[in-house]
């Protein structure tokens, strides 16, 4: 049973850390299709600034530097060029893709597994079988519920929601839609960052291009299937953590009898009678003109 | 027509940006940034053969790219092209295994059939999600793709695997001679006829019939649609299974033109370039065949790229990508150029 909990901890933690950066952007009226490429710049930032630092706490700065940094981009394409949210969130998924690829191309000189000497800070003997866990994992409940006081029990929380549901309102009242978007946008660089660090370092250290293989999109999901509340996004991320877990767990006991590619379908299928589901119960929320920002 | 020029120019500019901000990024990573460039034009539309192969990825963009400019038109974020591309290819390569032997000319009709049916099927369930328990249809659409996705894996390493090949990357058994419909550089009178024909039906049905004025005030205000006593959801689902079919045809174009074969994960990124294409024309008909033929000039490049300029494969996808995050832009330019009003 620990092994099953370990596991499902472990793949659903950096889901989580991105499907708040979802929520973020989300509650700012962004809908941020780059989570995937961001939370890949993270992963290799963590690898390779493991590596040339030898210091795990530089190696998250420069990774939370980098994913600033590209959500800021983002933010200038949307809110200055007045881009489609959508579009430019899927071309910066592809630069991060892209871009961390050609990254370990030009310093090795190909496109392999790049392993760093060591990972992240786990939390030890004390805490029994599940010691090897990294840290990241006993600080997402404190950061979803962080997350939650922000959004849901502070007043910036309520003009973040007010920026994104009635930008017009929030700018009459004296807030700066633009300015809160912004912020919004970077603080999902820190969670992007830290879940592509998780994912990189929880076990085995590693970063191979595509390394996120479409978690991204899954938090991205998930953060709608919660309908942009913190802790139930955060629910929806566990949601699809274990159907994963189960999946795998399918195909070790009946990968022979059942085709391997139709087992690793069930957490897909998981997500879309979820959705169907939270769209039944009036949960979800739905993008409308093709997730344009409501002030353009 | 002031208008358009004006946010083709844009687009232009937005490109040519994009271009040079990548340009910037490979020198400092290296490599040699205008050689890049260079090639990128060339291997599009100078070198000998050039335009003909940018046709050859062009047109089946085209062809997705209308139909998912239908969807979008109707107001439904249909994002799922990739994955109705891939399952319009199984069961055309399905239909193609089971009436091997027939004459061409039932045969090819038929397996067309086939394809554009697997497409709207993969489009339909969206949509009955979507219109008839208000589910967001960008979720399942994307769930879709994945699906296909692991399906063609499937299909292409079980019931339609080719005993004879390799390991390295499994396809199905490749399609007759007698049923190809071009031969593997990919442009025949057949393909450009068909990518002609369904411009000029998708033509009149978005501006010549009460469909496409339905379909497009609807995208707009479906309110107002409904009270006026048409059925939304009869539009919506239309809109999406003529898009699926439309992108289930351009996969059975893959299949029977250039590749004679469907291979797992083959053209990952067909249906996320055709919703650009889409997007950047403005979901017009005749601006996505122009924009088809920009992007298919760029695919071609992309191939032409790593022999010419040393560039790593990724490059391409960086080149696409930056495309991607810039050229819905639509601000400044006109006003930097003085063109006058904006249009939005």
């Amino acid at each position: 049973m620990n092994d099953v909990i370990i596991a499902i901890l472990r793949s659903g933690t950096p889901l989580v850390y991105v499907t708040l950066a979802g929520v973020i952007a989300q509650r700012a009226g962004v809908w941020n299709l780059g989570l995937e490429g961001l939370m890949n710049i993270g992963a290799c930032a963590t690898i390779l600034g493991i590596m040339l630092t030898q210091s795990y706490a530089a190696a998250i700065l420069i990774a939370i530097a980098m994913c600033v940094i590209a959500s800021v981009l983002l933010w200038f394409v949307i809110e200055k060029l007045k881009a489609n949210p959508i579009i430019a969130g899927l071309g910066l998924t592809g630069l991060g893709i892209g871009g961390t690829a050609l990254a370990v191309e030009s310093i090795f000189g190909s496109q392999a597994t790049v392993t760093a000497p060591f990972g992240a800070p786990k939390l030890g003997a004390a805490f029994g079988a599940y010691g090897v866990l990294s840290i990241f994992v006993a600080a997402m409940p404190f950061v979803v519920f962080a997350l939650w006081l922000l959004l849901k029990r502070s007043r910036f929380g309520l003009q973040l929601s007010a920026s994104g549901e009635h930008p017009f309102a929030a700018r009459g009242v004296g807030i700066q839609p633009v300015r809160m978007r912004l912020i919004a946008l970077s603080i999902g660089g820190i969670l992007c960052a830290i879940g592509g660090a998780e994912l990189a370092t929880r076990s085995l250290q590693f970063f191979s291009p595509g390394k996120t293989s479409r978690r991204g999109f899954m938090a991205f999901a998930a953060g709608l299937f919660g309908g942009a509340h913190p802790i139930r996004a955060t629910a929806a991320a566990f949601f699809f953590a274990i159907a994963g877990a189960l999946g795998i767990r399918a195909q070790l006991m009946f990968g022979d009898k059942v085709p391997h590619d139709l087992l690793q379908a069930l957490p897909y299928l998981a997500t879309v009678f979820g959705v169907w589901l939270s769209g039944k119960l009036g949960g979800a929320k739905t993008a409308g003109s093709f997730g344009e920002l409501k002030d353009q | 027509m002031r208008d358009r020029a004006i946010a083709i120019l844009r687009s232009l500019i937005f490109v040519a940006f994009s271009l040079i901000l990548c340009a910037v990024v490979f020198q400092f990573a290296g490599y040699n940034a205008p050689q890049m460039l260079t090639a990128v034009v060339d291997g599009a539309f100078l070198r000998p053969g050039a335009v003909e192969q940018s046709l050859r990825w062009a047109l089946p963009l085209f062809i997705t790219a209308v139909g998912v400019g239908i969807s979008f038109r109707a107001g439904f974020f249909n994002i799922g092209a990739q994955g109705q591309f891939y399952v319009g290819a199984i069961a055309a390569a399905f239909a193609a295994e089971a009436l091997r032997g027939g004459p061409a000319f039932i045969v090819i009709p038929l397996i067309f059939l086939a394809g554009m049916t697997g497409g709207a099927l993969w489009a339909l369930w969206p949509g009955l999600l979507k219109l008839r328990s208000g589910t967001d249809e960008v979720i399942p659409a994307l769930r879709g793709n994945f699906l296909a996705g692991l399906l063609l894996v499937y299909v292409t390493s079980g019931p339609l695997k080719d005993p004879s090949g390799s390991g390295q990357q499994v396809s199905s058994r490749p399609l007759d001679a007698a049923y190809r419909i071009s031969n593997s550089l990919g442009l025949s009178p057949t393909i450009i006829g068909i990518a002609i024909v369904v411009g000029i039906l998708m033509w009149v049905l978005v501006n010549r019939t009460s469909f496409g004025v339905l379909a497009s005030l609807a995208g707009r205000n479906g309110t107002m649609v409904r009270w006026q006593g048409a059925k939304l959801w009869q539009l919506g689902l239309s809109s999406f299974v003529i898009s699926g079919a439309l992108a289930g045809l351009a996969g059975t174009i893959e299949f029977m033109g250039p590749n004679g074969r469907i291979a797992s994960g083959f053209l990952p990124t067909h249906g996320f370039t055709a919703i650009l294409i889409a997007l950047v024309a403005n979901l017009s008909v005749v601006g996505t065949a122009a924009v088809a033929i920009f992007f298919g000039g760029l695919a071609s490049a992309a191939l032409y790229l790593p022999i010419m300029a040393g560039l790593p494969a990724a490059a391409i996808d960086i080149i696409n990508a930056a495309i991607a995050l810039f050229i819905t832009a639509r601000t400044h330019v006109e006003k930097f150029l003085r063109l006058g009003r904006r249009s939005s």
